[in-house]
């Protein structure tokens, strides 16, 4: 692997529907993500955000029943073309999921390495790269003497920043985070935070959370989705984050970053 | 600064003073000595002393001493506890009292000897001194392992199939697979020999083994099964998000967390052939020789020696065969003792590390 800062890139869902079965749960989603900016995704839960964030990297095909149109262009390309491979989208867009979920089988260093060998790569200084990996997700002081331990010995905040930073070991052009702090305490919090804020620097990130203090403190952007009942979800407002909670133009909007609902 | 104390001797849920223990020791007590005096004095047989008088008098009484200290709820906790220890008891001492025999029983006939040699020019009453399982000990390794070899990958395999895919057919083949493992294993060995017949194959280790591998197959996927259901989707999710494919994901994340479980099954199936005599019976030639090519000729096994030894009424025949029980005991033990062993390793890993800190 080469020691080169890795390229931010833009990613955009144009006109993006989804269903389950035969239920709609999303209509006409068109976002851009531009390089190195943090979008936030709000909205109450059921609203179809979770659902959005695994169409832009392949995962949502995986759920049986699941159906997709329009397309998600990665710089340009579009990664549902046939001739793209599911696997080749996942290495340039990671992803962190809501509950930590790193290796049990293996080791701290074992995980971070554990993306380049189910990847199929190699790299010339593994331990360069967990060192680089977990000093990136801010957990490096607290694990450096303890690499060869079970990853599940860690405690929850610290096995989340553990799958933060197996995730960046793979270099991706684009991090997806679902939820990521929802289990943990206010200190892991804030270091996830902190790290998102870093990571922004070379790559391009895309955050769902429920804390609208979270997503003015890390985001650049933010999306506010949402289902009215029984009808497919759907983007509201999108812009700067500033706009959207300061000066939203749509009355749900206010009401909801202001706490009157949801 | 909080302050550092030492551990208490006694945990404030175990204190315990001479009037809580006194009722207790009587009620544990009591009811044995009242059952032993009625028995002797009634010459009452003892499993009758012991189901008839002791169990509802203990029961009573732990009910009764648990009423006094906490209620109801007291009465219904100390008659049930008494009720698992006692029967989980009576199981240990059947279990225990058979290998009891079996090594009592078994213990005359063993000497390195008859661990070694192999049985030719032994008669019924060929003297203990002579001869031995050293063949059959053999013929089952070669067996098992033969069986194993084809029916551990395929076992698990089907649990892939099951657990993995979102083929339309799986409950089909779930339920055929659950059908076949209460296959009685005189069936299988009739079906093989049939075959056999069909075909004109001779009898050889490797037609035993075929009749074996449908009694193990069955147990090896169902285990194998529930062990990989039992791994988290998130594991294969997050392998997938980290750009593996399908075969990757599962080698090195799914597998692994199942390996415990996949020995599990491993185990079981082992369990299930390794004593079999029925099947072999009838589709090997159960001989006295040492054959270490299980593709022709005969072949024994410690089931099938155990068998042919047992029918004919000598004492010394029957001390054989009480001596090869005690043997595959010993085999089955060493088996499993192995594999706990491997499985163990990781989680001794995860231990010693965190004591290090």
């Amino acid at each position: 692997m080469t020691n080169s800062t890795p390229s931010a890139s833009t990613l955009s869902a144009e006109d993006i529907s989804v269903w389950f079965g035969e239920r709609q749960v999303l209509s006409n989603v068109n976002l851009v993500f531009p390089a190195n900016q943090v979008t936030a995704l709000i909205g109450p839960s059921g609203c179809g955000k979770s659902t959005f964030l695994r169409t832009l990297n392949r995962m949502h095909e995986l759920i049986p029943g699941a159906g997709l149109a329009g397309s998600v262009l990665l710089d340009g390309v579009d990664i549902y073309a046939p001739e793209v491979s599911p696997v080749d989208v996942r290495i340039n867009i990671g992803m962190v999921f809501q509950k930590p979920n790193p290796f049990p089988t293996m080791s701290i260093r074992e995980n971070i390495l554990s993306g380049l060998k189910l990847s199929g790569r190699k790299t010339a200084n593994a331990d360069e790269l967990v060192e680089t990996s977990l000093r990136r997700a801010s957990i490096w002081n607290e694990v450096k003497d303890r690499l060869n331990d079970q990853a599940l010995s860690l405690s929850g905040g610290q096995q989340q920043r553990l799958c933060i930073a197996r995730s960046l070991a793979m270099d991706p052009k684009v991090l997806l985070m679902d939820e990521p702090c929802s289990a943990l305490d206010p200190g892991s919090t804030r270091r996830i935070e902190e790290t998102i804020e870093e990571l922004s620097e070379s790559m391009t990130v895309v955050i769902v959370t429920h804390n609208m203090q979270q997503a003015q403190r890390v985001s650049h952007q933010t999306a506010f989705f949402l289902a009215d009942e029984n009808t497919p979800g759907g983007v509201v407002e999108f812009g700067s984050t500033e706009q959207v909670f300061n000066t939203p133009v749509d009355p749900r909007t206010n009401d909801y970053v202001n706490g009157h609902f949801g | 600064m909080s302050q550092t104390l030492s551990r208490p001797k006694v945990q404030p849920w175990s204190q315990s003073s001479v009037a809580s223990v006194r009722p207790l020791i009587l009620a544990s007590v009591l009811p044995a000595v009242f059952a032993a005096l009625v028995g002797l004095l009634a010459n009452l047989d003892f499993s009758v002393a012991l189901l008839v008088i002791f169990v509802p008098l203990q029961a009573l009484a732990a009910g009764f001493v648990g009423f006094k200290t906490y209620g109801k709820r007291g009465l219904k906790d100390a008659v049930l506890i008494f009720v698992t220890i006692f029967f989980s008891m009576m199981v240990m001492v059947l279990l225990t009292s058979v290998l009891v025999s079996v090594a009592v029983a078994g213990f005359s006939a063993m000497s390195p000897q008859f661990l070694s040699q192999n049985n030719v020019y032994v008669s019924p009453t060929t003297s203990l001194e002579y001869g031995g399982v050293g063949h059959a000990i053999l013929g089952t390794l070669l067996i098992v392992i033969l069986t194993t070899i084809a029916a551990v990958p395929l076992g698990i395999a089907m649990a892939v199939f099951l657990t993995q895919s979102n083929a339309k057919h799986k409950g089909i083949v779930r339920t055929v697979t659950q059908a076949l493992s209460g296959l009685p294993s005189v069936v299988s060995g009739l079906f093989i020999l049939a075959i056999m017949g069909f075909v004109g194959i001779e009898r050889s280790g490797l037609t035993g083994a075929l009749a074996l591998f449908p009694l193990m197959l069955p147990t090896v996927a169902r285990v194998a099964e529930e062990s990989l259901r039992l791994v988290p989707s998130d594991l294969r999710l997050a392998a997938l998000a980290l750009g593996a494919p399908n075969y990757k994901a599962f080698f090195q994340v799914i597998l692994p967390a199942a390996k415990s479980g996949i020995i599990t099954a491993l185990l079981l199936g082992l369990a299930r052939i390794i004593g079999e005599t029925a099947p072999l019976i009838l589709t090997i030639n159960a001989n006295n020789s040492t054959n270490l090519n299980p593709f022709a000729e005969g072949i024994a096994t410690l089931p099938t020696y155990i068998y042919g030894f047992l029918s004919s009424g000598y004492s010394t025949s029957q001390a054989r065969a009480w001596g090869a029980a005690l043997v595959l005991l010993l085999l089955v033990a060493l088996l499993f003792g192995a594999a706990r062993i491997m499985t163990r390793q990781k989680s001794l890993k995860t231990k010693s590390t965190k004591k290090a800190k």
